[in-house]
Order: structure tokens, then sequence, then C-alpha cells
């Protein structure tokens, strides 16, 4: 397993997608770095390879600004795994992911999967709002347990002001999510269950950071597995992308 | 040819970029850059030198900014001298020599500063106190009545409370009394940019402007430039895009003019020259900020680099210097690592420039321009955030080419201190995978050769090491780089030291050099050799056919001592220019067979074919 680690050969492709400003960047930052700190808006898109067990797995964290709009689908091209991410405290941020980059996901692969993740939960949840105290103040390294970050431990403590703010509902996200499925064909019942891909996440407390990541790794497994035993030539990336492209072409038209 | 060309960001790419677009359009518009400095220089000039007196205030803050130097008669003393000493140089012409520095001071400013304006037209007393009164309106006041306020900040630096410009309250004094203001706003008057404050605060501010620019306009005429008591404000028009600046810093118009150049150009790189044209011709009242939004960050980051790195006062590149076995062992490392359209291979640690790779063809025939350089450094200052990860995003390099984009792969090569970044360049945007590999590459050569090592130990000198007393700084930029006029301009400059540590002392040398660059550069009365006695340093600033040189001395030096120690500096850079300088830039081919590539396994669509064609035909 090592030598694959040194070879870096991605074996499946995850990309987080969503408007400028809704956290794309702080939530991998968060998940890969354990840390959360000032994020300047992202251009074009950033790669990033993240180990997973024996699996190397790449991220594309893409840039939300319409202005590198076009490129979207260049980086969804064969991904195995899509994250929709709005901010819960804007409601634009949900209406973007329908009207702008679910398009882009033509792409992808034809089983991939989609999460639809509201972000800044912090902002209106107490309960995720709750750890913030906590890692910010003694290190953010405690990162090797942070799977558990989304556990609901103390008491909330009540913080008024944040949960004034939120605009987007999970029952919102819950149904784009059935939208989703529906622009892709999908059967509703044969794929995964909405509650199970809808995730609310603080990238600012870590808040479910760990658990949306580390799913959506395990999800993608079998679909490295069937690449693996499909075909091993190291292309296999681009291969598929032209494949994945065409089909849908066909499909779509 | 160039139609081909367009091939290159036809594909879908980037939204904007989907419109089909006139490349051949500006081509030439591109070779602006080093021409900036002389250019708009309307020998008109002196008509008027009465119209106004750019600096009134000088006695006020004299104890404030040295750059006051100039008002101060003590230049008398720089006298002719330097020139019968230096004259061994190409600077023995009288010209500029003989008018004694400081005497010339005085009555020298103000034609200096009118003769642009005196493009403005006659009507330039009227717009100005039209500007004033107007802008009062528009929150943006002018306070001709010497506040000292205003000038307070003159010489300091750009104070930091940090990133939040954008919720400055624009009604504020302090969000007056800023040293430069920048503005971009649409033809239509529509804001896209603001240095300080968010830009709808400002809009009716800059509606004002936008009227006084057609206003002038419908004179048949083109605004350039506003003076008043504290301000200078001015105007530079691109394309359907009008940007101004409204500085109290004291530059010269000319330098003003050139920094909103750089801001146009930073635009300009993220979406293209032809995008922004066919966007403002199919909607004159776009909100470019659509477009832009985000992007207001690499802009604050381009002007506060323009104010504090000589870079771009000197449009020339600052190489990190290097031994030069290791800078071509480097240079061999990236020339290995290459894959077919593959354009530039660069590698920058401490935001100054390693060595720089280019394709063949490319070299052959064009190059790269320092100031596309800087945006490209300015970019990846401000893409840095997240670093262990690989970036890949279009960029268009206006002066290269103005309208259409590359694809910059973008990486540390030392995570986590990311000090060594690796900007690889491609024409083509479905390379990333490809490119990403030539990192691998890099990385594996770097390894066994311990390149990082000697990499982190390389570091900019200090003055002292030329071994001069008195010499506290200097920067120097050669005309005549070795074996090839075609290379990339460069300069070379040591640490700035004590007493310049503080940011303050920084910015109050930096004005200094900003003052004798807008002396030498002036159009009405270009001068070749400076000699200044501020009041807390000495400087000397020499313009020769071979190079460009200025140099601080501590307030001591003599006249006689000074020369001396410019040709021993002189004599020193010699000696070691093959260590400060990127001598032989060298060369790799992608492209064995440039009429029918070989485009590979990788991805040979058609579609890459007229990619690479078009990008040849092109140079
Ligand atoms: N309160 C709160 N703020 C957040 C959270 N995540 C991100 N932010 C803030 O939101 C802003 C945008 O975050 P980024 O991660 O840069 O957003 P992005 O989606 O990557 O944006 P683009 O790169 O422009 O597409 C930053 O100021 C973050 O500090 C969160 O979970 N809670
Ligand atoms: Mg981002």
């Amino acid at each position: 397993m090592p030598e694959y680690a040194k070879m870096k050969k991605p074996d499946v492709k995850l990309v987080i997608l969503g408007d400028m400003n809704v956290g794309k960047t702080s939530l991998l930052h968060r998940y890969m770095e354990r840390k959360f700190k000032e994020t300047i808006s992202t251009v074009g898109g950033a790669f990033f390879l993240k180990q997973w067990g024996p699996y190397n797995i790449s991220i594309w964290d893409t840039a939300g600004r319409e202005q590198f709009h076009g490129l979207g689908s260049m980086y969804c091209r064969g991904a195995a795994a899509i994250i929709l991410t709005y901010d819960v405290t804007n409601w634009q941020s949900l209406v973007e992911l329908e009207d702008r980059f679910l398009s882009l996901t033509d792409t992808a692969n034809s089983d991939c999967i989609f999460a639809v993740v509201g972000n800044k939960a912090d902002l209106t949840d107490p309960e995720a709002g709750l750890k913030e105290e906590e890692e910010e103040e003694e290190g953010e390294e405690e990162g090797g347990e942070g799977e558990k970050a989304e556990r609901p431990a103390r008491p909330p403590p009540t913080p008024p002001s944040p949960v004034a703010r939120r605009k987007v509902h999970r029952e919102d996200a819950i149904a784009l999510y059935g939208r989703i499925l529906r622009y892709k064909m999908l059967d509703e019942r044969a794929s995964l269950p909405a509650e199970k891909m809808c995730f609310e996440t603080s990238a600012k407390t870590g808040y479910n950071v760990d658990l949306l990541f580390e799913t959506l790794f395990d999800m993608v497994l079998p679909s490295i597995l069937k690449k693996r035993s499909g075909n091993d030539s190291p292309t296999v990336d681009l291969e598929e992308c032209r494949g994945a492209k065409r089909t849908k072409a066909g499909c779509c038209s | 040819m160039e139609k081909e060309h367009q091939e290159i960001e036809q594909p879908k790419a980037v939204r904007c970029c989907d419109l089909p677009s006139n490349c051949d359009a500006n081509q030439t518009g591109s070779v602006e850059v080093p021409a900036t400095i002389s250019q708009d220089n309307p020998d008109a000039g002196e008509l008027d030198c009465g119209i106004e007196d750019p600096f009134p205030c000088k006695g006020d803050d004299a104890a404030i900014t040295s750059t006051n130097g100039l008002s101060e008669p003590q230049g008398a003393e720089g006298e002719g001298a330097p020139a019968s000493a230096l004259s061994d140089g190409t600077a023995g012409e009288a010209d500029g020599l003989s008018k004694p520095e400081g005497a010339a001071a005085d009555e020298d400013d103000p034609p200096e500063n009118v003769s642009d304006s005196a493009s403005t037209d006659n009507t330039l007393e009227d717009s100005n106190e039209f500007m004033v009164t107007v802008l009062a309106r528009g929150g943006l006041e002018d306070q001709a009545d010497g506040t000292p306020s205003a000038l307070s900040e003159a010489g300091g630096p750009a104070q930091g409370p940090a990133p939040s410009h954008r919720d400055e309250d624009v009604t504020a004094e302090s969000w007056r009394r800023h040293r430069k203001h920048v503005f971009v706003l649409s033809e239509a008057g529509k804001p896209i940019y603001s240095r300080y404050g968010n830009e709808e605060a400002l809009s009716s501010t800059m509606g004002v402007m936008m009227a006084l620019v057609s206003f002038v306009q419908s004179g048949d005429n083109t605004i350039r430039s506003i003076y008043s008591d504290e301000h200078t404000v001015v105007f530079v028009q691109q394309g359907p895009l009008v940007l101004v600046s409204v500085s109290c810093s004291r530059q010269s118009e000319q330098q003003l003019r050139s920094e909103l150049l750089y801001v146009y150009r930073q635009i300009v790189s993220m979406l293209t020259q032809a995008s922004i044209t066919r966007i403002f011709e199919r909607k004159k009242n776009y909100d470019l900020r659509r477009l832009l939004a985000g992007s207001e960050k690499i802009l604050d980051g381009l002007l506060n680099l323009v104010d504090s790195d000589p870079s771009f006062l000197l449009s020339a590149v600052h190489c990190l210097p290097l031994a030069s076995s290791l800078r071509d062992s480097l240079s061999q490392i990236l020339q290995k690592a290459i894959t077919p359209n593959l354009v530039f291979s660069i590698l920058i640690a401490k935001n100054q420039l390693l060595t720089i790779v280019q394709e063949k063809t490319v070299i052959e025939d064009a190059r790269l321009e320092p100031a596309d350089l800087h945006l490209l450094l300015n970019l990846i200052g401000a893409s840095s955030a997240f670093q262990a990860g690989e970036i890949w995003t279009p960029i268009c390099l206006p002066l290269f080419n103005p309208d259409c984009y590359f694809y910059a792969y973008i990486s540390y090569l030392d995570p986590p201190e990311c000090t060594v970044c690796l900007l690889l360049l491609s024409t083509d945007k479905e390379a990333f995978y490809a490119v990403a590999e030539c990192k691998r590459k890099i990385d594996e050569g770097m390894r066994t050769q311990n390149a990082l090592r000697s990499i982190a130990r390389a570091q900019s000198y200090s003055a002292s090491q030329v071994g001069v007393s008195d010499l506290r700084h200097f920067m120097y930029k050669p005309f005549d780089v070795p074996d090839n006029h075609r290379q990339l301009t460069q300069f070379t400059s040591p640490e700035m030291e004590a007493p310049y540590s503080s940011e303050e002392e920084r910015m109050r040398l930096l004005d200094l050099y900003r003052y004798l660059h807008s002396r030498i550069h002036s159009s009405s009365r270009p001068l070749k050799l400076i000699y200044h006695v501020a009041e807390r340093e000495t400087l000397l600033a020499w313009v020769t056919s071979k190079f460009e040189l200025y140099t601080c001395f501590s307030p001591l030096v003599t006249k006689a001592s000074a020369i001396n120690a410019i040709t021993k500096l002189l004599r020193w850079i010699k000696k070691e220019e093959d260590r400060l300088f990127i001598r032989n830039p060298p060369k790799y081919s992608t492209t064995p067979n440039p009429s029918k590539s070989s485009r590979g396994g990788k991805g040979g669509s058609d579609r890459q074919d007229t990619t690479d064609n078009g990008f040849l035909s092109l140079l």
C-alpha cells in the first residue's frame, strides 16, 4: 500500500461545488488540516489527494465565482461523488445549486453520488455552534479523533442570537435532493436516501465535517473496486471521462 | 492566423469566453507597458505652468516626509559636479546634468506635473472646481483648506487595519485620508471596484467621476488628470473601463497612470480583454462585479504590492540571488519535466524569481513581460490560502496576449512551509493531470539534488556586502542583459535594512525613489543624473543607456565619496552578476513537430491540435 501512496494515482474523484462564499474551501480545510482559518476566494480549482485506507481519493475544491463557471464541468468529469454546498443562512446559495451547478455534473460518472450540504450551521444551530469554544481554545490539533465531531456532546448553553439567521431548512435541502435525482433520471427508491445524503455542517466548529467526508469516502469505495477490477490502466481517469461524457450526451439529448 | 488562435479559449472553458472572440482587435495594444512611462507625453507641455502648484502645502509637512526635500533649496549643492566625475558613462550629456538639481526642483515641479494635464484642455480649471465640488457632494470631499490630517498619512504606509476595507464607512474622515484610492467603473458609470469601502456605497461618487469623464469627452477631449491642493486625480480609460486614482502620495501622474494600468491588466488577466469588450458591447450597463466578485482581494493585494514593491515602479523582475550553478541545475530539473502544450515553467521563492524556463518556440519570438509576471506573482500570493493543494486555473497574460487564456498550475514544493512555489503554464485546459505529473517529476528531481535545502539557504543580500560605507540601499536595473536582449527585464536590490526596517521608513525610502524616478522619467524635462540631498539621507539616481540606478546613502556622504561609491558598486555588481541575475534562460521544446504535432495518446482530439497550431501561429 505505501507504494500506492507514493505514486499518488488517484483512485476516485470527489468534487465540491457551490456558490462563492458558502465555505467549500473552509470545509475541505477543516477536514484536511483540522483548522478553520481565513480563506481567499478560490481561483479555478484546487486539487487535493486524501489517502483513505489503501486508496487515494482526489478532491477538487472548485471556485464558486461565476467567472470560473465554465470550468466546472471539466472538474466534474469522471467524478464519483459530488458535494453540492450551500450556506444555511443564504437562500440564494441553495437556488444557485439548482440553477447553475447541477448542470455541471453532467460530466460526472453515471453512478455518481450526490450530497447536499448546508454549511455554516454554527450560525443557526446551537448544537453546531457548540464545539466552537472548545476547538478554538485548545488546539485544533486533536484532529485524530475528530470523527466524533458530530456527537451532540454537552447540553446546549443556548447561545441566543444565531438561530434567527437560518434561511434554508433541512426540508428544502431534502426537496432539492429529490429534484437532483429526477434530473439525473435516477430512481428514488434505488438511490441513497435523502436523509442520508443531506448534511448540515460547520467548517468553523467542525460539526459534521468528518462525518460528511468519511461517509462519502465509504460510499465511493465500491466504485473504486469496480474500477480496479474493470481495468487497471493508469489513465483510467481520462478514458472514463470521455466515456462518461459521451454516454451522457447521448442520453441527455 | 489569429483567428485560429481563438480556438484556444473557444473551448467553452470559461464562460465569458464562449463568446466569439476578436483576438485581432488588440494584439498591439498589449505592447503598452514599457511605454507607459514616456508615452503620454504631449509635448504641449509647458503651456500653462501657472495653473496650479501641485504641492502648495509643502511647507506644512516638511517634517513629515522628506519627499519634500524637493522643495528645499539645498540642491544647489548638487550642481553639475557628478557629471564630471561620472561622465565615463553615457550620462555626460549636459542637458539633465548641468541643471542643478535642487535649484531645478522648485521651478521644475509645476511644469512637470502640469505638462500632462495640458492635454486636458483649457477647461481644466473649471473641471477641477467642478470635480472638487461635485465629489464633495458624492462623498469624496477634497479638503482644500489644508486640514493637516490629510497630509499626515502622506508619507506613511497604507495603515493596515487588515482586510475588511470593504466595510469602511465611506463618509468617515479616515476613509478620505487614505493615501491612494483606486476606483474602477464602467463607462456607464457602474461601480466595479474600490480599494477602500464598498463600491455600492460609492456609486454616487463613481457616478460623478463618470459624469466628469463624459463631460470632458463631450468637448472632444479626454480628461487625464486633476490637481488639487493635496490630491492628484488621474483618469485612465481602457476600452469600456474607466480607472481613477485619487492620490495624495505625490507620485507623478505617469506613475499613477502606470499603476492604474496594472489594475486594468489584472482585471484582464481574470477575464481577457476580448470578453470584457464583448460583454459591454452587448450590455452597456452590465454589472462586471458579477464576474469579478471574489477578486477584490486580488486587486487589493496588487495595489498593496504596487505601493510596497519597486518591481512595479521599475517594470522589472526581482530575482533571488543564487549561485549560478544552483540556478542552472534548477532550470535543468524544470527542463526535464515537460509535457505537450506546456509553455512556461517558473520557480518562485519568497516572492522572487528563481528561474524560468520557456518553450523554445515561445522564447524565440516572444517573451514573458515583467508586468505579466507581476500579475502572476500577485495571483499566487492571493491564492495561497490553502497551500497543500494544487491549483489549476485559467489566467490571461495581458501583455503576451490579452485575449486568450493560459492554464496555470500552481503548487508548493515544500509543504507545509510553502515558500517554494512552482508555476507551470499550459495552453491546454485539459492538461491538468499531465502537468501535475510534471510536478511529480520536478519534486523528484529536487529531492535527489537536495535542491530545496539549497534554495532555503538562498537569501537576498545586504547592502553592506558591497563593502562601501555610507551606501544604505540601491536598485540597479541593467538594460544590457547579456546574450539575449529579449530576456526578461530584471533588477537587483539588497534587503532594506536599518534605518529602513520599519514599514513606515521603507515606504519613505520608496517614496524618495519614486520621486527620483519621476524626475528621471519626467516627460517635460527628463534628467539623467540626480544628486538629491534629502533630510535624512542623500540619494543619487543615474540612468545611462546601459542601466538605471538608484542609490541611497547616509546623509553624511559627500558628493565625491558618493560618486566613488557608485563606481565601486558598479564593479561589485559586475562581479556578482551571475548570481544576481538570470543570465541564460533555458529553453525546452514540447512541440517537436510544430506543424503537425504528435499529441500522443493523451486526449489527442482535433481541438487540441488547433489549439496548438493557433498558439504557434500567434507567435
Ligand atoms: N460562520 C461560519 N463561517 C464560515 C463557515 N465556513 C466558511 N465560513 C466563512 O465563509 C467565507 C467563505 O468561505 P470559503 O471557504 O472561502 O468559501 P468558498 O465556498 O470556498 O468560496 P469560493 O472559493 O469563492 O467559491 C469565509 O469568510 C469563511 O470564514 C462556517 O462553517 N461557519
Ligand atoms: Mg473556495
